[in-house]
């Protein structure tokens, strides 16, 4: 069963494709990455997941909830660089946007509790946003995102502006909180898509060229193949590298193009070979 | 409820950007500034001097209902500034920042969302005016003679509604365009306009919102509501439910990441 079944999405701006045809769904309780270099159009594809764009066509059905409904009440978002009001404090802001999202001041006030707590902040909740640093806005932007109990959240790039200490915790993080809720987040980093999400949507120029999970997409594309580099003229070891056992075929690659595997000849210093293993 | 936890939000940031303090300390300086200065002109000119020896000034002192006019004149020229000034950046400004991306992906109506930053910034003008017209009574009273409080209340109400004007026009610029700076452009623009369209038909358009104050001064004069009065509220009050509108349906057109 699906949790979201996106159809035939496109947006333009302008006269620019930004989202050329996108068609996915999305099952429950996963952790999806959206892989895709900048550009891609994965912000704009979560801004119209989350209802902040309109699709210029297509459609996006949550399971069980009605077309016209407001969607916003079960969906999350993590915007890129996220901006709080400066002159609020963390706890503020969260309380703020939890009774926005229809929460009792009470209900509010003690879920945020528990969510900077649990996002590690809690130290910092009667401090104003202002003063936060990356990593904490980022936490409380995850935490604003989780204040309703929302089904699906969604992350742009949330660890891509973040210091390598920075991006550890919130990948932690978000390892934890896959527990409790599905999240759909881009990031144009394959490591930490391979680290955190259960599936892949690969997007490149608006399409979503490739999917499925992390180990379909492996077994589907990887090679068995090794790069040796020589510092000497090596053409005298391919007939050696040849007849080692389980070779199946070593070939001279050009210098920067590591995946041509040929046999054919080229003259000139040593450069890399390739080596396809059976 | 959610109306609710905006205006709340609106009240707490004006507390803690200090607009309770500054808004009504500015009105109260427009307001009692022209009355203040025509009192005491001969008697800042004795003071300060140069005048050539035997020079005698008579100034008239106007009637009490004149003088308070004279705040009126003053709200109608910086009072109008400042009220585009404050309201300017109430959408635009957290659209621009981005905080309005956070807030409207939660389930917020965006009706909810405009009409409870417009009451919250009514709420601050009324008051900062209201504070600003009662000094300026106090000071007519002092020095140029008796005004009835029921007639400063009707003053305060019929003009009040100007403000009111002024404020809902850039609130729709507001969620026109998203720059607080050319939603302070094009408010002031629209009120420039308004005042030549006013000055050239004025013959024709007797029930135009500019004619306001001067049918306020007829009242205070004859001490009765005159019908053009009354016609000219209802026009002002029917521009700014049109514009509340106007400013829901741009706002509905307008994409939040936008």
């Amino acid at each position: 069963m699906a949790m979201i079944n996106v159809e035939k999405l496109k947006k333009q701006f302008d006269d620019k494709d930004v989202v050329k045809g996108l068609s996915f769904s999305l099952a429950p309780g996963k952790c999806v990455a959206l892989l895709g270099p900048n550009g891609a159009g994965k912000t704009t594809t979560l801004r119209l997941l989350s209802g902040l764009l309109k699709p210029s066509s297509g459609s996006i059905q949550f399971e069980g909830i009605n077309q016209t409904a407001d969607i916003r009440a079960h969906i999350g978002y993590l915007p890129q660089y996220p901006i709080f009001h400066e002159w609020m404090t963390g706890k503020e802001f969260l309380v703020y946007v939890g009774q926005l999202a229809k929460l009792s001041k009470t209900e509010a006030s003690e879920r945020a509790d528990q969510l900077l707590e649990k996002v590690g902040i809690a130290e910092a909740k009667h401090r104003r946003t202002g003063k936060y640093s990356g990593g904490m806005k980022q936490r409380l932007g995850i935490a604003q995102a989780m204040i309703h109990k929302p089904a699906l959240i969604m992350l742009d790039e949330p660890v891509s502006s973040l210091d390598p200490i920075g991006r550890r915790e919130v990948l932690t993080l978000m390892e934890e909180l896959k527990q409790d809720t599905t999240i759909l987040f881009s990031t144009h980093i394959l490591s930490d898509a391979e680290e955190i999400s259960d599936d892949l949507l690969l997007m490149h120029q608006g399409q979503i060229v490739e999917s499925g999970s992390i180990r379909e997409l492996q077994n589907k594309y990887q090679t068995d193949k090794i790069h040796v580099a020589f510092q000497v003229k090596a053409d005298t070891y391919l007939d050696k590298l040849q007849a080692l056992p389980s070779i199946t075929e070593a070939g001279r690659g050009r210098t920067g193009r590591n995946s041509v595997t040929s046999r054919r000849y080229w003259p000139g210093p040593c450069t890399n070979y390739a080596v396809s293993c059976g | 409820m959610q109306w609710t936890t905006i205006f709340k939000k609106e009240m707490l940031e004006y507390a803690r950007n200090y607009s309770w303090i500054w808004v009504p300390i500015v009105f109260i300086i427009l307001a009692i500034m022209d009355p203040l200065t025509t009192y005491y002109l001969p008697k800042i000119l004795d003071t300060v001097g140069g005048l050539p020896e035997g020079a005698t000034f008579d100034i008239p002192q106007p009637p009490p209902a004149q003088a308070l006019y004279m705040s009126l004149s003053e709200f109608s020229m910086f009072g109008v500034v400042i009220v585009v000034l404050i309201t300017m950046g109430t959408i635009a400004g957290e659209r621009q920042s981005g905080v309005a991306e956070l807030v409207l992906v939660k389930p917020v109506g965006y009706f909810t969302y405009i009409s409870s930053k417009w009451a919250a910034k009514l709420l601050l003008i009324w008051s900062s005016y209201i504070v600003g017209m009662l000094a300026s009574w106090y000071y007519v009273n002092l020095l140029f003679g008796e005004i009835a409080f029921t007639t400063v209340v009707q003053v305060i109400l019929f003009y009040g509604l100007w403000l009111t004007l002024v404020t809902t026009i850039t609130i729709f610029f507001n969620t026109l365009v998203k720059t607080p700076l050319l939603v302070g452009f094009l408010s002031i623009a629209v009120m420039i306009a308004m005042s030549v369209v006013n000055s050239v038909f004025s013959h024709r358009l007797i029930w135009f919102p500019n004619n306001l104050s001067s049918y306020i001064l007829q009242m205070m004069d004859t001490g009765t509501i005159p019908t053009d009065l009354w016609a000219t509220a209802l026009i002002i009050i029917g521009l700014i439910v049109v514009l509340l509108v106007a400013a829901l349906f741009t706002f509905r057109t307008r994409e939040m990441a936008n």
